[in-house]
């Protein structure tokens, strides 16, 4: 293409559009971040101050009622006995589970030749590419209480009785399930991105440990996790976000989707909330909590990553 | 070179600002007043593929009224939430299919026209699915169709091992404890947890009561009482003592169910009137091998089942209400109000119409039309009933019962309480 030039006299003079580019750069993010994100996060929050129910939604108008949503919220054992808990511990478990698969198939992807390499991330990239839905359906598939391969396989072995057993029912099971799942699509991120960063680690320091007689955990562990420390936290970060809101994956599990039941976790739970009891703005109140919870978690990670840098 | 890209790059902040502009243009202006075509919502489950006779309603609509329909198929669990969506979003279609069990929220909610202007004479529907459309005096859906529970049974088994059609509680289970020893493989009498209608004729055949106004105007629950809780457990004790039914069949709601039939793997299951279609349509081997019986009371006549269907509603404020109400009328009066009943397997909701079909000679269709004329229950016509639905309470009792979480006593008790608090807040 022919370079286009103006025939007219510039607006500007060259330093105001060096000063304008950034923003001007800036502004379609921008632009995307204030109508898709913090809009619906401001009418959220709005939304857990009032009584808003099928009725307010059509009709459009509602009540103020302070923090009457959030009292109730706070004060319902079920909030501590169980959602709380599933979040929590799910959340905890696929993230450690996540990142030390992540960082076992990174390390032996490090190693491997380029040719392999490639065929093994392909491979890997399958599991990320599954849609949530699908994937979960094929979890659920596998796991169907009297058909599926492993009911099969475990009352073949013996191990379960003929009549089976609804893993389903117990939320140990289920969520063992769940983080199977969360697991699988969640770990090629982990592993691709660590990739990336190994291959940056100079060889030379591999060479001065081994000739200081490190070993291979030591190798690891004073090299590189040190060096890879601040991508260590973006994965760590990004999978407890990822985890923490967990949606698709618990709720359409069998009985992940019934009010009351002791499997829901909190973005579950505000869904049932807003859309099964059409009580909308308890539902904001869960999801502002939420949010809350994933904004106090992001600091304490953020605040320890930055620490680590200055101390170097 | 650097300062060639800057010069050229100069259009960008009116080009972002345009961006952005046409970003939040989109959100606006999307709903209602579309008058060239219009939008119905029609349920899909466990009824027959009823594409080509939509196809048909709406050539039909169209050459009467010039303009034309577009139905969009919507499966029931996720009705709810696509109608909330689209109350928020303003995207509400002109005529939407609704269960008679959440007709009475939308109408309390304000998003329904009232059709009582409309419609000549209300007497013609079946009255009981007319009344969970009215409040205020105003009619807020019309009665489209009925639905009912029995039994549908593989007569082929019944008859191989000398069987006869249960007239009791004690034949019942003595009849599928029998044909689960002859045919090893088959599941005697499914036993699902998500399927809560099938749960309910239990409750009432033994004495109880899901949930019933008190003079004072709260209402209680009886499935606690010892007669709900002798119902509950005859049901979940097919399951759990008799092993008549499978583990997995805890998570099967309906449609689980209507496919174990369908599938050759169930000998006798709690099914809809629109099932026989449905299961021979998925599987013709199935043709001239399937009987249906009334749900037979627990010592003598019958027991009473739920009694569902769908009413037609016409949104408020789309624009199009009057074009709504004449898509609602073609499909609630004459020709295709019948023969949807024909095609689908459920029964027109117009008294002289279910009348007809009592003297069917269809041995798949009269055992149903006997049950809802003569043993046929709704649940309570109040706003706060669809929460009751919402929240899964019965399916949590009966899932709490099946997987050995809770004892008969216990999960009644729970579901007894919640069904109270539930709609004695709501009035």
């Amino acid at each position: 293409m022919a370079p286009r030039r103006s025939k007219h006299a510039p607006l500007l003079s060259m330093r105001g559009r060096r000063a304008l580019l950034p923003w001007a750069l800036l502004v379609p993010p921008l632009g995307v971040i204030g109508v898709l994100l913090l809009l619906p996060i401001g009418r959220i929050v709005w939304l857990s101050f009032r009584d808003f129910k099928l009725r307010n939604l059509v009709s459009g108008e509602s009540d103020f009622i302070g923090l009457s949503n959030y009292v109730t919220l706070l004060t319902d054992p079920y909030l501590w006995q169980t959602v709380l808990v599933n979040t929590l511990t799910f959340a905890v478990v696929a993230v450690v589970t996540t990142v030390v698969l992540g960082t076992l198939v990174a390390l032996l992807l490090s190693t491997l030749r380029p040719l392999p390499r490639i065929i093994v991330v392909s491979c890997i990239m399958v599991a990320w590419a599954m849609p949530a839905v699908s994937g979960t359906y094929v979890w659920i598939w596998i796991f169907d209480v009297d058909q599926g391969v492993i009911a099969q396989a475990l009352m073949g072995m013996g191990v379960v009785d003929p009549g089976g057993y609804n893993w389903f029912a117990d939320r140990f099971w289920f969520y063992a399930i769940v983080t199977l799942n969360i697991v699988h699509s969640g770990f090629p991120f982990v592993a691709v991105t660590l990739l990336a960063g190994l291959l940056t680690v100079p060889k030379e320091l591999y060479e001065a440990a081994r000739i200081d007689g490190a070993g291979a955990w030591k190798r690891f562990w004073h090299v590189t996790f040190p060096t890879l420390r601040p991508v260590f936290a973006v994965v760590t970060v990004l999978s407890t976000i990822w985890d923490f809101k967990v949606f698709a994956q618990i709720y359409l599990m069998p009985g992940g989707d019934v009010g009351g039941s002791e499997m829901l976790n909190l973005g579950v739970w505000s869904y049932v909330k807003s859309f099964g009891q059409n009580d909308f703005g308890m539902g904001s109140a869960i999801a502002v909590m939420l949010t809350l919870l994933l904004l106090g978690v992001t600091i304490v990670y953020l605040r320890a990553l930055f620490r680590e840098d200055e101390l170097r | 070179m650097a300062r060639r890209r800057v010069h050229q790059y100069l259009p960008l902040p009116a080009a972002s600002l345009a961006l952005v502009l046409a970003a939040t243009a989109c959100g606006g202006g999307d709903g209602g007043g579309d008058t060239d075509t219009l939008q119905v919502w029609i349920m899909e489950g466990t009824n027959p593929d009823a594409t080509s006779f939509f196809d048909e309603v709406g050539t039909a609509f169209e050459e009467d009224n010039g303009i034309g329909v577009e139905v969009e198929f919507v499966p029931w669990q996720d009705a709810q939430d696509k109608i909330s969506t689209a109350i928020a979003g303003d995207t509400l279609p002109d005529v939407v299919e609704l269960g008679t069990t959440f007709t009475p929220e939308y109408a309390d909610a304000g998003v329904l026209h009232d059709l009582s202007g409309y419609i000549d004479d209300p007497s013609r529907f079946q009255q009981e699915m007319y009344e969970m459309g009215v409040a205020d005096d105003a009619a807020y859906g019309v009665p489209w169709y009925a639905s009912i529970r029995s039994i549908i049974y593989r007569k082929d088994i019944f008859e191989e091992h000398g069987h006869e059609e249960p007239a009791n509680w004690e034949e019942l289970r003595d009849t599928a404890l029998d044909l689960a020893e002859a045919e090893e493989d088959m599941i005697a009498f499914p036993v699902p947890g998500d399927a809560q209608y099938s749960v309910m004729p239990w409750i009432w055949g033994g004495g109880g009561e899901v949930a019933v106004e008190e003079a004072d105007g709260t209402w209680s629950s009886t499935i606690d009482s010892p007669e709900g809780r002798a119902g509950v457990e005859f049901f979940t004790d097919l399951a759990l003592e008799d092993d008549l039914s499978t583990t997995g069949a805890v998570n099967w709601n309906e449609i689980d169910v209507m496919e174990a039939l369908s599938d050759e793997q169930a000998i006798m299951a709690i099914s809809n009137s629109s099932n026989p279609k449905a299961i021979i349509e998925n599987n013709p081997d199935l043709e001239d091998r399937l009987g249906v019986f009334v749900l037979p009371g627990q010592e003598d006549g019958y027991t009473e089942s739920f009694a569902g269907g769908s009413l037609l509603s016409v949104f408020e404020g789309t624009g199009n209400e009057e074009a709504a109400w004449r898509y609602v009328d073609l499909l609630t009066n004459g020709e295709y109000f019948e023969r949807w009943g024909e095609e689908s397997g459920f029964f027109p909701a117009g008294v002289e119409e279910i009348e007809g079909y009592a003297e069917s000679e269809d041995p798949l269709v009269q055992p149903f039309a006997t049950q809802l004329l003569e043993a046929g229950k709704s649940t309570p016509a109040v706003p706060a009933w669809s929460q009751v639905e919402a929240e899964g309470v019965i399916v949590k009792m009966q899932q709490d019962i099946l997987n050995g979480n809770a004892s008969v006593e216990e999960a009644t008790d729970t579901a007894a309480e919640t069904i109270e608090n539930i709609l004695n807040e709501g009035n």
